[in-house]
């Protein structure tokens, strides 16, 4: 046997008796795609049911309360329970109606007799399960009229074509970017205010103890406590700075090295990066990286060696990631619901900002939730450094 | 095991007992893992049981004992880095247990593996220790300053400690642990893989702290140290004290043997018993 090859066994053999590595090296991969896409596949389907089961409302003016396209509507949700037709008096607050989500379309039919111009149909353009929902019942309603039209006046039904009418939506430009794209921007300081926090962490607290600083530090009149906070706040920190930096990178690449070059994108971009905005995004990662440091310290604490955190933490990036791209899908809002499920609370608080519709009573349940579990991360952490076992080798 | 007393130690009226470990013992609860290592079913190991002894201003204690007998157990104890499981431990009267800052503030613990910090300097170590021992910034200056020259380590002050020599990295320790000028000193094997000539620096140190009617107590496995600095001694093990009393009695029992021999019997005998 050739000494490589006998070098090559042996190490494997060894590597392969190494259940951390094992883990990392054969476990994981396997079970990370399956675990994230049915995760997401299924949440994705729940929402998406859940958008299916909504009863849609298409209000109109209530003037045209006898015009033909509404009786046919109205004659569609007598054998359909998840549609309702809705006369109102005051048209001019549709649009408003449809962003407080009351009603979820509006249709305007223009004055002229003719059918000159389109019956318009406003919509949320942010929600985009309920704009197919939305052009099939008005499809109904287009066949129904052709078919209407074709027994009155007994003519060729190809030179029938019913009503033409235009789907408009009442989002902003602003809002429309920041709920399709703005689940991008919690996805890049949820990983790197991860990343940021985990090798500090690992440092300061297993490589402590590997280099035997710990238990020097022991034996000083200070409090265990106050050791520890001291610590986790260098963890939280330099967590808040490594996504912070992210983010800089990526305002530089925007402002500084012109890759946008849509003009109207550039100002929408321009309008969201505001002072208010900076701000509350940086309150939101404050208590998101606290809970970092909250789940990482207590692993750091426990491990015996670098290599062993590191191999406990590595799979822990896959489960924050994960809660990072259900921002990603466009049916999951920031709701009274959704604001208690930490990290994605986090991930639609941002998609709102971005979007400008940030509810602010979700926004505190959000960082309330957040501030309860990062101090749970805290009194967890606490308890872990508390013990002689865990931070003596 | 009651452990044999030789000589009670006299008392001295002049000098207060700096530490005083009464009845100290310590539990560990086992993991699975270390209960598969050691091969028992077991949850809890007892690590020290029933420990008692006094260590006096101006005399060096010796805890000596094989491997797992319990030295660095009982020497955490008094460092205030564990707690102990039952007993109680004063350190210049004060109980480690219930004041455990007050206590740490007249103690000095230096082991032979105390790390350091690689990434800052002797200066800037030296300052950090200073401030958690809450000591002004001034003072630090000035017992800095009288460390270094007494330790010649003025040359590599601001070179990075991952940069230094064994031996200086040691001179770094010793000026870590005497930098709030404690009156009680903690060695735990403080010689343990230093070459002879940084062995003699700890040596020179403890001896240094002895003169200067500081307590030092301390571990070790190489006897021509204990030879050369023990004035009084405790025999560890399997947790318990087996021997204790004066250097001088304990050696006066068979003159014709080293220490290390003696050691050796006196281990044997209660392995017998």
């Amino acid at each position: 046997m050739s000494p490589i090859f006998h070098i090559i066994k042996k190490e494997l053999k060894e590597t392969l008796r190494d259940k951390r590595t094992l883990m990392t090296m054969i476990v994981i991969p396997i079970l990370l795609f399956p675990v994230i896409l049915s995760l997401t596949m299924k949440t994705s389907q729940y929402f998406a049911n859940e958008a299916n089961l909504k009863k849609i409302v298409i209000a109109f003016d209530s003037k045209y309360d006898a015009h033909p396209i509404i009786n046919e509507l109205q004659n569609l949700s007598e054998t359909d329970s998840l549609l309702e037709i809705r006369g109102i008096a005051d048209f001019s607050i549709s649009k408003e109606l449809i962003q407080k989500d009351s009603i979820q379309a509006a249709l305007f039919i223009p004055e002229t007799s003719k059918n000159a111009l389109p019956v318009v149909i406003y919509h949320n353009g942010t929600k985009i399960d309920l704009l197919s929902r939305i052009k099939e019942k008005i499809e109904l309603v287009k066949q129904k009229t052709i078919l209407w039209q074709i027994e009155a006046q007994n003519i060729d039904p190809n030179s029938i074509s019913g009503f033409e009418y235009q789907m408009t939506s009442t989002a902003s430009a602003q809002e429309t970017v920041g709920k399709l794209a703005g689940g991008f921007l919690p996805y890049v300081f949820i990983v790197f205010g991860f990343l940021g926090c985990m090798y500090p962490a690992i440092d300061l607290f297993t490589g402590e103890k590997e280099r035997g600083t710990i238990e020097t530090l022991l034996t000083v009149p200070v409090q265990r406590w106050k050791i520890l906070i001291g610590k986790m706040c260098v963890v939280v920190l330099s967590g808040i700075l490594a996504a912070s930096l992210s983010l800089f990178g990526l305002f530089i690449s925007i402002k500084g090295l012109n890759l946008i070059k849509d003009p109207e994108l550039l100002g929408i971009i321009n309008n969201i990066l505001s002072f208010k905005f900076i701000s509350v995004l940086i309150l939101l990662q404050i208590p998101l990286t606290i809970f970092f440091a909250g789940v990482l310290i207590p692993i750091a604490i426990h491990a015996k060696s670098f290599k062993e955190a590191q191999s406990i933490i590595t799979p822990l990036n896959f489960i924050v990631i994960l809660p990072a791209i259900i921002g990603f899908l466009p049916q999951i809002e920031l709701t009274a619901i959704t604001a208690t499920i930490p990290i994605v609370n986090i991930v639609l608080a941002t998609k709102d900002l971005v979007a400008g519709t940030l509810n602010y009573g979700h926004l505190f349940i959000s960082a309330l939730v957040m501030c309860f579990i990062a101090a749970l991360a805290v009194f967890v952490s606490y308890k872990q450094f508390e013990k002689e076992t865990n931070v003596l080798m | 095991m009651a452990p044999q007393r030789f000589e009670v130690v006299r008392e001295n009226k002049y000098l207060k007992n700096m530490i005083e470990v009464r009845g100290v013992s310590k539990t560990f609860e086992l993991s699975k893992k270390q209960q598969k290592e050691l091969n028992t079913t077991d949850t809890l190991f007892q690590a020290v049981k029933d420990v008692s002894f006094t260590c006096r201003p101006g005399r060096v204690f010796s805890l000596l004992g094989p491997n797992g007998a319990g030295k660095t157990t009982t020497l955490r104890s008094i460092g205030g880095i564990i707690k102990p499981s039952v007993g109680e431990i004063l350190i210049q009267g004060v109980d480690i247990v219930k004041s455990p800052n007050e206590a740490r503030k007249h103690i000095g613990f230096l082991t032979g593996s105390t790390g350091l910090y690689e990434r800052l300097t002797p200066n800037e170590m030296i300052h950090y220790f200073g401030g958690l021992y809450g000591v002004e910034k001034a003072i630090v200056d000035s017992r800095k300053n009288k460390l270094y020259d007494m330790l010649n380590m003025h040359d590599f002050a601001n070179k990075l400690i991952g940069k230094l020599s064994t031996g200086m990295k040691q001179k770094v320790s010793i000026c870590r642990t005497m930098i709030h000028d404690p009156d009680v000193l903690v060695f735990d094997e403080p010689t343990s893989g230093l070459d002879v000539i940084s062995a003699e620096a700890i040596i020179n140190l403890i001896r240094d702290c002895k003169n200067n009617g500081k307590t030092v107590i301390f571990s070790s496995h190489i006897m021509s140290e204990v030879e050369l600095l023990c004035d009084d001694l405790a025999i560890m093990h399997k947790g318990e004290i087996i021997e204790q009393g004066t250097f001088a009695d304990f050696k006066s029992k068979s003159p014709d043997k080293s220490l290390t021999e003696r050691f050796i019997d006196v281990i044997k005998n209660s392995e017998a018993i």
